[in-house]
Formats: structure tokens, sequence, C-alpha cells
């Protein structure tokens, strides 16, 4: 099979220094699977922009069915037949389906926009590649996994033969990554060729047909799915043997210090997020919340920091009922938290390290005193909490939105655990950072539950939470549907089965994971 | 009381109230195409002022239609400049806006008496024409309301009867056209228009450049019909009150046009109250299109709140 | 965003953060002034004498001199308010209101019975900063309650203060009989005492030396000013650290209507007026924004800013009663100054002179969300 794309020796240094690409290469033959993995900051988002127009190569060459070609912006990658579905989906959320997918290529009659050739064409596509998506109802009314399938739609209209995947699973349950996967052997079928970014090496080895792999900018290798496995992809992917588990505690004894109960959780049409929730976490132990996005975890864990009213229930941290405290006083209390989102909601950029350190602890007199700030001691601190976690940044007061995201990711996790907790709320906490930077912080959290914290974890990250839980809480549609205690024999498709409302426990069966 | 009622629904004051709304309507519509594409126009008021004076400088030399054409135009410079500094230079849009509303107080006071040569008041000097009112007294010969009708619907500027078209041209194109999409693809996530091949940027430019165009056309009607001449802050806030209209009107093209024939109906009230209710201090009605506006401006904060609200949950 | 590159990552040092600023303001007052140059040139009819008095009028007398400095401190004054609301990321532009009905409100403390004993000049002084702090924290909680767009109110609260404050003067300040719209003359105790005799310069400058003080203080050395900040960068950040945004910001519009009001005292028991007229603000608050932009929203400077900008406001007026260039050719250069300073702009040579000097090339626009800079 011919390569249909191919790319030699490809560089882009970004302004600031930050050096993305440096000598990449990539080869995807035609009607394949091409998979490129690496870990983040290795380049392949970079990679995949300069493919799609949206950045340009300061070195290297492009070329599509063996000719030279250079992308000056998306329009001409898409003209030239290749189409893109980020990660971060492009919709607009009050638009239909079928007008964003025909957005910026609206069939229209002289001036008047042609809604019924639009949704007509729309309905076909669906329909011959199997995504099975009504044209008609506005975009942000639709579950995340079809939302990525009229991205996808986006693509094929605009006659894509080459479909570039964004780290499409990263928000899929595991039974909506194989009806993703039965849509690209479809498109496959078809003729069409795709690209997939990854990071979850099983489901990598399970579709695809080659794979690259990068690593610091560079290819580092380009191997068949066929002739590899997972660990000696994460070798490559790394350069050194990395071990993805961290030691587990054993069974936690001491009564449990957080109480969630009865909990009600409205939004502000007043339905219900969650109705009579209940749950508890020992001193001493990690709890996962296990669930597709959206499904209550991280609006349990927003409540029980406070930033989220709670319709009804009870929430207990020692035995005191904190619901009518404000966020500071439960924080004085001893919980802390790592939120989902580090740039929109742990940090501000354009703060200094050191103040970023500081924001949540000036009710402590050791820096404020009668409303005054004591900058030496401040200082003092910040210089402190980067040697313990290893922070790479010139000083205390450089600007938080100079770092990296791993880094970024360390000064949250220093911040909130340079004390130890007593309730830890901890919310994706690797998303977007390095494997180094993994270890380190898994280290952390686990380092805080010996310490004696109660540590609750959300994430999308299946392995991660099977990596550190002590417990398992799968929710579904704000309830509870089963509990695990953690063990080696409990896998990912067993938990996507819950996940997915497609089994629930039986109150005997979920009372071992219910602690 | 009684009077009260009488005179708001008299033929004349409803001629009154078609008349105040048109140059606040064509502002209005100016400032919710920017809306739309997500740029608030916040200049309004001031370019509406170099809508003024350029179709009373252009008027003083040449015929009507020339000046109405110069109002449009220096509205739309005016907003090519606005968007050269907020797309290419990446100034934020408020303090572009705010920028071009000083240079427009402080800069038509100059142009000002450049052009009377060195009068800075008002443009009395200055042989400036009025837009043509347009008589529809045939329609006096419709049975039974037809001497109601005229009254109402005679003798309006044509730009009056432009701004009702363009109300519904605007709804067509916001609606019916893909270039409406886009705009309104732009205005609410940037993101989507983005990655589908469509400059936001230049998308963003023009709804700038249309709709500093409108608001000097609403200028050009201030100075050419509803008064005669130039005065010097002559827009007495009615840019601002557009914006007010925008977020009233839900951002849609029927309810702006609501809201702006609201306000409208406020500020002919400002003439007619003092002759009706003569203790009624005169600052006092000055003040109430500003106090609706506000009154509005809450009102909306709080409907478009919980719309909010319920979007954004999961 | 990898960590490996080409040269290390270059420290945003406070530093070169500053200086760029300072020569990004000093480059658009250069810009200004030739775009002055231009304007009088083509406009007068004499623009070497214009253009004479408008650069050394302001200091050929002691009397000038004293403007200079009078209007220096006003601006330094509305400049503080605003930059603290833009701190908050905030655009109230209510200062004008703030001041009207701060000084209106001095007007009755001072003609009252009062008025004509020592606690005249304190109580007036008092009032008015009360008087504007309530006009501040009105559109403030507004804002925070209801998310009412701050632009919108306060430009309507400025209006409705210019009607009001017309009102009472007509109705209730004016003696009675008068036919013009000025109240009496304070009474002497009533009044700032003068600090330079034969100037404007009175203990409004006290004041306005004492504002930048404070407002540095309590943003750079005080929780409230750190929060503040915290606030003005990322909201729900601050909201996630247990601080409170909306109570921290109605502070921070309610603290800048205080300077609002006492600016207007300012005005009004000063040396410049001793009394209230209507329209005796002119549009002078708005002023504030530009100083506030060009010092980028720094307390201390603001009152550098103020100093040119007062100069060259001054040299405008000077220019326009001696020559027949008018006044208002400054709010021309105010907007082109506040258009370059706002902008991220770079002059066509910088960009090769940086590149010769082998630094990074052109900045990459940030707009687009799709930029892979690294630094949204």
């Amino acid at each position: 099979m011919s390569a249909i794309i191919e790319a030699k020796g490809i560089g882009k240094v970004y302004p600031g220094g930050v050096v993305a690409n440096n000598g990449v290469d990539l080869s995807v033959a035609k009607g394949e699977v091409h998979a490129v993995v690496g870990e983040n900051g290795a380049g392949k988002s970079t990679l995949m922009k300069i493919l799609f127009g949206i950045e340009h190569p300061d070195a290297g060459e492009l070329l599509l069915d063996g000719k030279p070609v250079h992308f000056s912006n998306p329009r001409d990658a898409i003209d030239a037949g290749i189409g893109m579905v980020f990660q971060h989906f492009s919709l607009v959320p009050s638009f239909s389906v079928y007008e964003n997918v025909v957005l910026g290529s609206e069939p229209h009659a002289g001036i008047r926009f042609n809604r019924k050739e639009a949704i007509a064409k729309v309905a076909e596509l669906s329909k011959r590649f199997r995504l099975n998506i009504d044209p008609l109802p506005p975009v942000r009314t639709l579950p995340v996994g079809q939302q990525q399938r009229v991205e996808i739609l986006k693509a094929l209209y605009r006659d894509a033969r080459v479909l570039i995947l964004d780290e499409p699973t990263a928000v899929l349950a595991p039974q909506e990554v194989q009806e993703l996967f039965v849509a690209i052997r479809s498109l496959i079928e078809q003729g069409k060729t795709v690209i997939f970014i990854a990071h979850k090496l099983p489901e990598v080895l399970e579709i695809s047909d080659t794979i690259t792999v990068m690593r610091q900018g560079r290819t580092v290798g380009r191997v068949k799915a066929s002739e590899v496995t997972e660990q000696s992809l994460a070798t490559m992917m790394v350069g050194k043997e990395v071990t993805l588990r961290v030691d587990r505690a054993a069974t936690a004894k001491a009564a449990p210090i957080v109480n969630v109960l009865n909990l009600q959780l409205t939004n502000a049409r007043g339905t219900d997020i969650c109705a009579d929730l209940s749950l508890t976490v020992r001193p001493g132990e990690i709890v996962g919340l296990v669930g597709v996005e959206g499904n209550g975890q991280a609006e349990v864990l927003e409540a029980i920091a406070g930033l989220r009213p709670v319709a009804n229930g009870d929430i207990q941290l020692g035995g005191a009922n904190i619901m009518p405290m404000s966020v500071l006083e439960r924080r004085g209390l001893g919980i802390a938290g790592i939120p989902e989102d580090r740039i929109a909601q742990g940090l501000a950029t354009g703060a200094s390290v050191a103040e970023n350190l500081v924001a949540t602890r000036l009710t402590d007199r050791r820096f404020v005193r009668n409303g005054l700030l004591d900058l030496k001691a401040i200082r003092t601190n910040a210089q402190q909490l980067i040697e313990q976690f290893s922070i790479r940044v010139s000083g205390p007061n450089a600007a938080v939105g100079t770092l990296s995201g791993g880094n970024m990711q360390k000064v949250v996790v220093a911040r909130e655990l340079s004390e130890q907790p007593r309730l830890l709320l901890v919310s994706q906490p690797t998303r977007g950072v390095d494997l180094g930077a993994t270890q380190f912080i898994w280290k952390t959290i686990a380092g805080a539950r010996d310490g004696g914290a109660a540590v609750l974890l959300s994430s999308a990250d299946l392995s991660e939470l099977l990596a550190l839980s002590d417990r398992l809480l799968v929710f579904y549609r704000g309830r509870i549907v089963a509990a695990f205690l953690n063990r080696d024999d409990l896998t990912a498709e067993t938990l996507g089965a819950y996940m997915l409302g497609l089994s629930e426990q039986t109150e005997d069966e979920m009372k071992a994971g219910l602690g | 009381m009684n009077e009260l009622i009488l005179t708001i629904f008299s033929a004349a004051f409803l001629a009154t109230v078609i008349r105040t709304s048109t140059p606040l309507l064509l502002a209005t519509l100016g400032g919710l195409i920017a809306d739309l594409s997500g740029a608030l126009n916040v200049a309004l008021d001031g370019i509406m002022l170099i809508g003024c004076l350029a179709a009373v400088v252009a008027s003083a030399h040449a015929p009507w239609y020339v000046g109405v054409l110069a109002g449009l135009v220096a509205g739309g410079v005016v907003g090519a400049v606005m968007a050269f500094f907020h797309l290419r230079m990446k100034a934020d849009i408020i303090i572009v806006g705010f920028a071009i509303s000083a240079l427009a107080t402080g800069g038509t006071v100059f142009g000002l008496s450049i052009a009377t040569g060195g009068d800075k008041g008002t443009s009395i000097n200055l042989p400036s024409k009025a837009i043509p009112a347009i008589d529809l007294s045939f329609l006096d010969a419709i049975p039974g309301i037809g001497p109601f009708l005229t009254s109402i619907l005679s003798g309006h500027s044509f730009l009056s009867w432009v701004a009702a078209l363009l109300v519904f041209g605007i709804w067509y194109f916001l609606y019916r056209t893909p270039w409406g999409l886009w705009l309104r693809a732009v205005g609410e996530y940037p993101s989507a228009p983005e990655a589908a091949g469509i400059q936001v940027t230049k998308v963003r430019a023009w709804s700038l450049v249309v709709s500093a165009a409108l608001a000097g056309l609403g200028g050009a009607q201030l100075a050419m019909f509803n008064y005669i001449g130039f005065t010097a802050n002559m827009t007495a806030g009615r840019g601002f009150i557009a914006l007010g209209a925008v977020l009233l009107g839900a951002r849609h093209p029927v309810g702006v046009l609501l809201a702006a024939v609201l306000f409208g109906a406020f500020d002919g009230l400002t003439t007619v109250l003092p002759g009706l209710f003569d203790w009624i201090p005169p600052e006092l009605i000055r003040m109430i299109p500003f106090v609706v506006t506000i009154l509005a401006l809450v009102l909306f904060s709080i409907r478009a709140q919980r719309a909010l609200a319920m979007r954004a949950a999961r | 965003m990898s960590m490996t590159s080409a040269g290390s990552l270059r420290p945003q040092s406070r530093w070169t953060a500053a200086r760029r600023e300072i020569v990004r303001a000093l480059v658009a007052l250069v810009i200004a002034a030739i775009v002055t140059l231009v304007v009088v040139f083509f406009t007068s009819k004499a623009p070497i004498e214009a253009l004479t008095t408008l650069v050394t009028a302001p200091i050929s007398k002691t009397r000038t001199i004293g403007l200079w400095i009078d209007d220096a401190a006003k601006l330094t004054m509305t400049g503080l308010a605003f930059s603290l609301v833009f701190q908050a990321r905030q655009f109230a532009l209510g200062v004008q209101g703030q001041l009207i009905l701060g000084g209106t409100a001095v007007a009755f403390v001072a003609l009252s019975p009062i008025g004509q004993t020592w606690v005249g000049l304190p109580l007036g002084i008092v009032v008015a900063i009360l008087v504007g702090a309530l006009l501040g924290f009105l559109p403030g909680i507004a804002k925070a309650r209801l998310g009412a767009n701050e632009i919108v109110s306060t430009l309507m609260l400025n209006y409705i203060a210019v009607e009001l404050s017309n009102y009472l003067i007509r109705v209730q300040l004016v003696p009675p009989g008068s036919g013009l719209l000025t109240t009496d003359r304070f009474p002497k105790p009533s009044l700032y005492p003068v600090l330079v005799a034969g100037t404007r310069i009175d203990l409004g400058l006290i004041f306005a030396i004492l504002s930048v003080l404070a407002v540095w203080f309590a943003l750079y050395r005080t929780s409230w000013g750190l929060k503040l900040r915290l606030v003005g960068h990322n909201a729900r950040f601050a909201e996630y650290a247990g601080i409170k945004p909306n109570f921290i910001t109605v502070s921070a519009m309610t603290v800048a209507g205080a300077i609002g009001g006492l600016l207007g005292s300012m005005f009004v028991q000063g040396a410049a007026f001793g009394q209230l007229t209507t329209g005796f603000e002119g549009g002078f608050a708005f002023e504030g924004v530009l100083v506030a932009i060009v010092a980028r929203n720094r307390p201390l400077a603001i009152p550098i800013v103020a100093l040119f900008y007062g100069y060259l406001r001054q040299g405008a007026q000077l220019m326009n009663i001696r020559t027949d260039v008018p006044a208002e050719v400054i709010g021309v250069v105010a907007a082109i100054i506040i258009l370059l300073v706002s902008s991220s702009f770079s002059l066509p040579g910088r960009a090769w002179l940086m590149r010769l000097a082998g630094r990074g090339g052109r900045a990459l626009p940030a707009g687009s969300p799709l930029a892979g800079d690294g630094s949204q």
C-alpha cells in the first residue's frame, strides 16, 4: 500500500524557544489505521496541527499522495481531503447537528441557506457510515459520544479522505469506545484512512495497524501493532522501564471520617443531578469515583468542597456537619482539593508562583496578620515548596502561566498538600501531565493517604483509578450503581458495564465496596 | 391620568415615537450585529455623533443624500478603525470603544470648529440640509382609518422606512442566510467556525464596520431630520441606550425593534409630560430613559442569569 | 509544553515586563505627539506659535504651574478610581456620577449652618466619600448578584446623577432669585486650605498623594489587595481558594466610588471652584480611564502618567485661549494614546531588530483558541 500522507523531518519551534517538533517523520499508508503515541509534550499535537494547517512547520516537508503540499490554513487542508476531530469539540452549542455539520460549506440557493438539503445530506452520511445521529436536535443536548460523531460527520461532509482523531477516547466509556471503533472500521472499509493520537495503549493496540512513537519532539519508532506489547511501547515512549502501579494500603480499619448522607443536588432547571446519594470515606484510604464524565462525580466533589449548593442531605467531616460552612471554613477544617481544570480553576496564571501557593492560606497567621501580608514568609514558603515538589521554575516571582502543564499541576499539588489534609478531593490529577510528573503526583497522593488523609479521587482515566484506589464507586446518572474493593482481577470491562448503566449491583453486592 | 393615556395613543404621539425611535433603532441594530458577533460595541454613541457631524458638513456642500451617505461612510470608516485595533492589534474591544467615544466627543467639536471656522457650539452657521419627509397623504383615501393612518405614517424620514426594512433584512440575514449562521457561530463559539475554515477575524471585522455604519446612519437621521444641524453632544446618550435596547431585546432583531420603540416612546414622553404635568421637574423627566434602561438591564439580567444557569448545568 | 528547548525558557522577570510596558507607553506618547504636530500644522494659521504655547505655557508662570499640579492631582484621583475597578476586571465607568453627586452632597453641608463652622470641611469630605461609595456600591452589587452589565449601569447612573445634581442645584441650593445655576461661594471654613499662595494647589494635592500610597499599600501589602488581584486574574480560582469574588469585587468598586466621591469634594471645596455649578465636571472623570490604562493600573505609575497628561491638557487649554487651536484636539490625542497603549503592537522595524539581536521572532497572534504557543 502506498503512503497517502508523509511527513519528513518536520521541525517547529514556538516563540519563547519551545521546540515542539525536531525531526519528525511520519508515513501513513492508504486505508490503514495509524496511531501516533507519545507522552504529553512529545509533540504529537503539534504534528497534527501542522498536518491540518493550523501551524506551519519551520523545517521539513509534507507529502500528500507523494506530492509536496503546504497548508496555510485549515481550509487548505480540508480542501485537500484531510479532516480533523479535536479532543475539544468545535460545536456551537445552540445550533442543531446539521447546522454544525454544514457550517462554512452550507448548501445555498442564491443567498438563501438551503436547510432541507443540508438535513438530507447529513442524514444520508450518518446512515452510510453507521454513525446513528439525528440531524435535528441542538448539539448541546447530545451525549459526548454522539457529539464526537457529529465531529466525524463534519469531516465526512467535506469529503475527507484522511481523518485525524485527537485523543478520541479520552471522554468515552469502554462500550462507547467500541462503538467508535466500529465506526472507524466502517470508515476504513469505505476507503478512508484514519490517523489518531492516543495515550491509552490497550486501545491503540486493539484498533491500529501501524504505530508511530514520538518522544521529545522526535520520531523514535514506527512499528506494526501486531509486533509490540504495551510494555515495550511504554518503554519506547519514555525511554526507561515504567512501572504503572502504586502500592496500595492495607484495608483501612478506622471509622469513616467523611459521611455523605442522602445527598440531593439539583441543577438550575430543577432536575436532579443526584438524589439520595450516600458514601463514606475512612482516613487513610483512597476512594475512586468511576464514571463517564457528567454522571455526577464532579458535582459531588464540588458540593463537598462548598462550591455547589446542596438541595438536600448532609455532609459530615469528623462528625461535624459542614453543610452551613463556606469554602474557606471547610478549608480550615482540613479539606483540600485538586481541581479538574488547573488553568481555569486551580491557578491564577497571571499571578506569581508565590502568590498562587499562598492563595488558600490567607487566614494563616504565618502569612497574614491583621490583614497585612508577610512578604518574607510568603517567599520563604514558596521557595521551600518549590524545592520539596521539584517544581521547575526560575523563582517564586515567576508568573505561573510560564510553567509547563506538569509543573503547573505540581504547583497546585504543592499548595493543596503542603499541609497534611484530613480530606483530599482530587479531580483528573494527571490530565495533560507527562509521565514523569504523573508518577510524582501519584506518589504524593498516596503519601497523603498514608499520612491519614481520606481521599476522594475522580478521574476519566480508568487505569489511574485502578492504580491508586483502595475502593471504587461507580457513578451512573447520579447514583452509585456499583461498589468494589480494588483487586487485581478488577477490569475496565467490568467497570464499563456499570458506568454505562448496563447493569447494577444489588445492595448486598455493594456492601463490601461501600465500606 | 386619562389625558396621559389619550395622549399616548394619539396619532401625533405615535408619529413622534416613530420619529424619535428611528436614530435609536438604527444604532440598536448596529449594536445587535456587533454583539452577536462577539464584540460589544460601546462606541455607538460616539460613532453616532461622528455620523451627525459628517452628515451636517457634507450636506452643507452637497445634496441631502450625500449627507446621509457621509454619515454612513463615516461610521463605516470608524468601524474599520475599531476592527483594526481590536482584531489586528489585539486591544480589548471595550477599551477601543471607549477610545473612540473619547475621540468622538472631542474630535467632533474640533471638527465642527474647523468646518464652521471657529464656532464650537453648534453648526448654525452651516447651511446643512434636511432629509425630505415622505408624504403618504394618499392614505387618506382608505375608508375609516385613512386619516388616522396618514397622521401616523406620513411625513417621516425615508430613513425611518429604511430602518423598518432593515429589521426584516437583518432578521433574514441572520436566520436565512449562511453568513448569518457564520456571524452567530462566531459570536457564540468561535472555535467552531474557525475549525470549519471560516475566518473569524474577517467576520468580526465586517460586523464592526456594519455596526458602526448603522450607528453613523442613525447619526445622519438625528442631525438631518430629528434636528437640523449639529450641536455638541447632541446624541445625549442615545448610543448607550441602544446598548440597553440590545440587551432588552434579547439580542433578536424583532426584540430590539420593540425595545427601541419602547425607549423612543419614553423619549417622546419627555416632550409630552411637561405639558400635562407641569409639576414634574424637567430634570426628572429627562432621567426617565436612563432609569428605564437600568430597570430593563436589571430585569433582563435576572432573566438571562436563569437561562444561563440552565444551559450550564450538565 | 515540552521543557526541552533550544534556548531555556526566558523567565518573565518583573523588570523586563515593566521595561516593555514603559517603552510601549513612551512610543505611544511619541506617536501621539507627532499626530498633534500634524493636526496643529494643518488646522492652525500659526502652528509654530500654537505648538510653542502647548509645550511651554504650563510652566511659564506660577499660576499655570499651579493649574498643572492641581490638574494632575485630580487626574491621579480619577485614575486611581478606575484602576481599582479595572484590577477587578470590571469596566465600571461611574466616576463621573460619583464625583458629581459627591460634590453636590458637599454643597448641602457647606451651605448649611454647619458649613460656617470648622466642622464644615471635614464633614463635607466625609459626606462626599460616603455618597461616592454608595454610587460605587450599587452597580457593583447589581453585577455581583444579578450579572447586570456594569458598563451600561454605570453609564446610565452617570446621566441620572447629572440630572439629579442639576435638579438639586436649581431647586435647593441656588440662592432664591438668582438666575444662574451656581450656588453661593462656600464659607471659608468649608474650603480647602491653599498650600501655595496664588495657585490652586490645595489640600487636594495631599489627598491625592495619600490616596496613591493608600491604594498601593492596600493592593500589594494587604490580603484584601492580594485577593483583589487574584480575583482579577482568575475569579474562578479565587472562589476555589475560598475567596469570595463577589465580595471583593463589590468592595473594590465601593472603595473606587469613595475615591470618586472624594474627588468631588476636591472639586467643589477646592481652590478651583469653592462652589457648586451645574456642569462643573465637564467630562473630566473619563480622563482617568486614559491614565489608568497607560499606567497599567499600577498605583505608583498613575501620578507619573497624571503629571504628563496633565501637562498636555494644560498646554492644550492655554493653546486654546491664546491661539486658534481648539482644546478638543486633546480628545483626539487621548484616543490615540489609549488605542496604542492597549494594543500589542510591535513596530515593523522592531521585529527586524529583535531578530538581528538573536531573540525570538514576532509574536504569534494569541487570539485564536487554536494557537499552540502554550500561552493560553
